[in-house]
């Protein structure tokens, strides 16, 4: 279960003011934030790379105060330059030296890499040969490999090819099956409706509004985004 | 940690690039050490003709009065560590001539095979390492964190701390080891081709070897720490050079300059031979002025007075002259002790010193080497007023004795050995403080 409670954050333009929810387990929670710095920095924050300018998070029963601190979260950023993920070993090596890191299975990596439709002859090449969509698929799969209870992603689909998009829902919808409990940030009000329970749009720094996915789906989206996201 | 050595190990080892510069590193190590070798043999080859010829020399000497105006030539032999620094050495090939004269001389031939014999740009083992070692390490230090957001992602499975440290440890580990047997492999190759090098020049390479990696690792670090410090931006490859060239070059050049700003407060080596030739003249002046006073002295006299003037002039001139040459050598010394004071504060500053000491034709070594002629050349002196005015006119026996004329300078480990190392780990390890902080605010703040 994942807990914002009271949270303040602060960062340049961008603020947030008072915000408290709450994701349950095997519930999807989409929070709707237009501004794609603004996710970043909540990204940031419930992943422990920033402090919260005030407000509590909480991972189950974990406080979220000390950086650099593991959690029992999976933190899934949107990966768009495969630049800054350029070493010089082969795929293969780095997911056995990161299940190794990590001490997970490499059998979770590959069944996600398999989900993914990933082509196994990619092992061998290097990881910075790697196109934007093997990294994104390699990524995934080594983030998701450790099975914490709580899952908070931003924006991956960002730029995604549709196949592989309908391969993250599936993912996606597995997890949700198996009771994680998944905060997804992002801009997209219709993949909001696609994939989540629960959407919470933020506005000008306050969470204005909450409602069950299957409600937004019923609503003029076009009217919400006016309202919420314009 | 084996997670890290077997991932860094594909990382540093499965990468082309970095295969054919390490290629690259041994093949030119190993060149030069073999030219050093061949250097060394011919030397050696040199050396046979020279005493020969040396002993064939003095045969033809008719009297003790053409023995002293002629003399006997000292060659200046190293170590046969020295081939692994052929090129950093201060001095080069050198030879002194000990003769009855007043100045004491030095010189270096270009005569032959030696005029072909083009010095310079770090074309040794020692050289080759720094240079292209350097580049490697802070290339190498450079590449070794990858980006922030790469960090980010591997903060997943461990803290920034571990994975920074592991990381640093697994990479140098396998480097350290590539030089290691790199030094460590022509140094026994060496040995068996027939080289014997003695137990103290054994522990004095092993040392070097320990100071050259702790170097390279200091470069490692600081590549690790500017890659840190200009945010991992790609305008790095200028920032690699520049601090490269500052390292490697300007500092130690800096140094150099330095060193000779000082030396420009020495008195000039001409003055102190003219002042030693003003007081060999005042002598002379004394004996013309007696002759011209009594002009019928007999020959008998004359060489009686010559004898005594001798005595006098060994009594007091000579030890005039002496003591102005040693204190001349005494100022040199101060020189070459603050130049290396200066060294040690910087790693690649003092790497050009101790790897000129180590060749055994430092200032350390020059320094032997003139304490050595002078001491020679006292005892020659005795030798040769004595037999020339004693001797009469039998036939010319020499007065080197085996190999009397050949100096052997031993290579040697500057006594700021090790406060060269304790600074260059201090520098290290604020470098790696430094870049971990700063990469702490990277990873975390940005």
């Amino acid at each position: 279960m994942i807990t914002l409670k009271n949270l303040c954050l602060e960062h340049g333009d961008f603020f947030l003011h008072n915000v408290s929810l709450q994701v349950r387990s095997g519930e999807v929670y989409f929070l709707l934030n237009r501004q794609n710095l603004g996710n970043d920095f909540i990204f940031k924050v419930l992943s422990g790379f920033r402090a919260p300018t005030q407000g509590d998070i909480y991972y189950d029963e974990y406080r979220q105060a000390i950086a650099g601190r593991l959690l029992p979260a999976v933190f899934i950023d949107k990966v768009i330059h495969t630049l800054a993920y350029e070493t010089e070993a082969r795929i293969g090596d780095w997911i056995d030296f990161i299940c190794q890191c990590g001490n997970f299975s490499r059998e979770n990596v590959l069944q996600t890499l398999m989900v993914l439709n990933f082509n196994e002859s990619n092992l061998r090449k290097k990881v910075r040969d790697m196109t934007p969509e093997i990294l994104k698929q390699v990524y995934l799969a080594l983030t998701l490999a450790p099975d914490h209870p709580n899952i908070v992603i931003n924006d991956f689909i960002k730029g995604m090819e549709k196949s592989l998009e309908m391969k993250f829902n599936k993912l996606l919808w597995q997890k949700k099956i198996a009771g994680r409990a998944i905060l997804y940030l992002g801009n997209d009000i219709i993949y909001a409706a696609e994939i989540a329970d629960q959407v919470g749009f933020i506005k000008n720094g306050h969470l204005l509004f909450e409602a069950d996915a299957a409600d937004i789906k019923d609503m003029d989206i076009k009217d919400l985004y006016y309202k919420f996201l314009n | 940690m084996i997670a890290f050595l077997r991932f860094e190990w594909q990382r540093l080892f499965g990468e082309k690039k970095n295969l054919i510069f390490l290629g690259f590193i041994f093949a030119f190590s190993a060149y030069f050490v073999w030219s050093g070798l061949n250097e060394y043999r011919q030397f050696q080859a040199e050396k046979k003709i020279f005493i020969r010829f040396e002993k064939e020399k003095t045969k033809q000497i008719i009297n003790y009065m053409q023995y002293g105006a002629f003399g006997f030539r000292l060659l200046y032999e190293t170590s046969p560590l020295s081939l692994f620094f052929v090129n950093s050495s201060v001095l080069q090939d050198v030879e002194s001539n000990i003769d009855s004269l007043e100045a004491i001389k030095v010189e270096s031939s270009f005569k032959g095979k030696k005029l072909f014999l083009k010095r310079g740009y770090f074309k040794d083992f020692a050289g080759i390492l720094f240079i292209f070692g350097s580049i490697f390490m802070l290339y190498l230090g450079h590449l070794s964190l990858v980006s922030p957001a790469y960090l980010r992602f591997m903060t997943g499975c461990m803290s920034l701390k571990k994975y920074y440290c592991l990381t640093t440890a697994a990479r140098l580990f396998w480097l350290n080891l590539f030089f290691i047997m790199l030094g460590l492999g022509l140094f026994f190759l060496l040995q068996v081709g027939g080289v014997v090098f003695s137990g103290s020049e054994s522990t004095i390479y092993y040392l070097y070897l320990f100071f050259l990696v702790l170097l390279l690792d200091f470069i490692y670090l600081l590549g690790q720490l500017t890659t840190v410090l200009v945010g991992f931006r790609k305008v790095f490859f200028l920032w690699i050079f520049i601090v490269w060239f500052l390292c490697i070059f300007l500092l130690p050049e800096i140094n150099r300059i330095s060193v000779f700003n000082k030396s420009l407060a020495l008195e000039s080596a001409e003055k102190i031979n003219l002042d030693k030739f003003h007081t060999l003249m005042a002598l002379e002046k004394k004996f013309r002025d007696y002759l011209k006073i009594n002009p019928d002295t007999s020959l008998n006299q004359i060489r009686q007075m010559q004898k005594k003037f001798a005595v006098q002039f060994i009594n007091n001139s000579y030890l005039v002259n002496t003591g102005l040459e040693t204190r001349y050598l005494r100022d040199v010394k101060n020189v070459i002790s603050s130049h290396e004071r200066q060294s040690v504060l910087f790693p690649t500053t003092f790497y050009y010193f101790l790897t000129g000491e180590i060749s055994g034709k430092g200032y350390y070594g020059y320094l032997d080497f003139m304490d050595y002629i002078i001491k020679l050349r006292n005892r020659f002196m005795q030798y040769y007023l004595k037999k020339r005015y004693d001797s009469n006119d039998a036939m010319v026996e020499s007065f080197v004795k085996g190999d009397e004329n050949i100096f052997h300078s031993r290579c040697r480990l500057p006594e700021t050995f090790w406060i060269g190392v304790f600074v260059m780990a201090l520098y290290g390890i604020a470098f790696f403080v430094l870049a971990f902080w700063r990469l702490h605010r990277l990873v975390y703040l940005s």
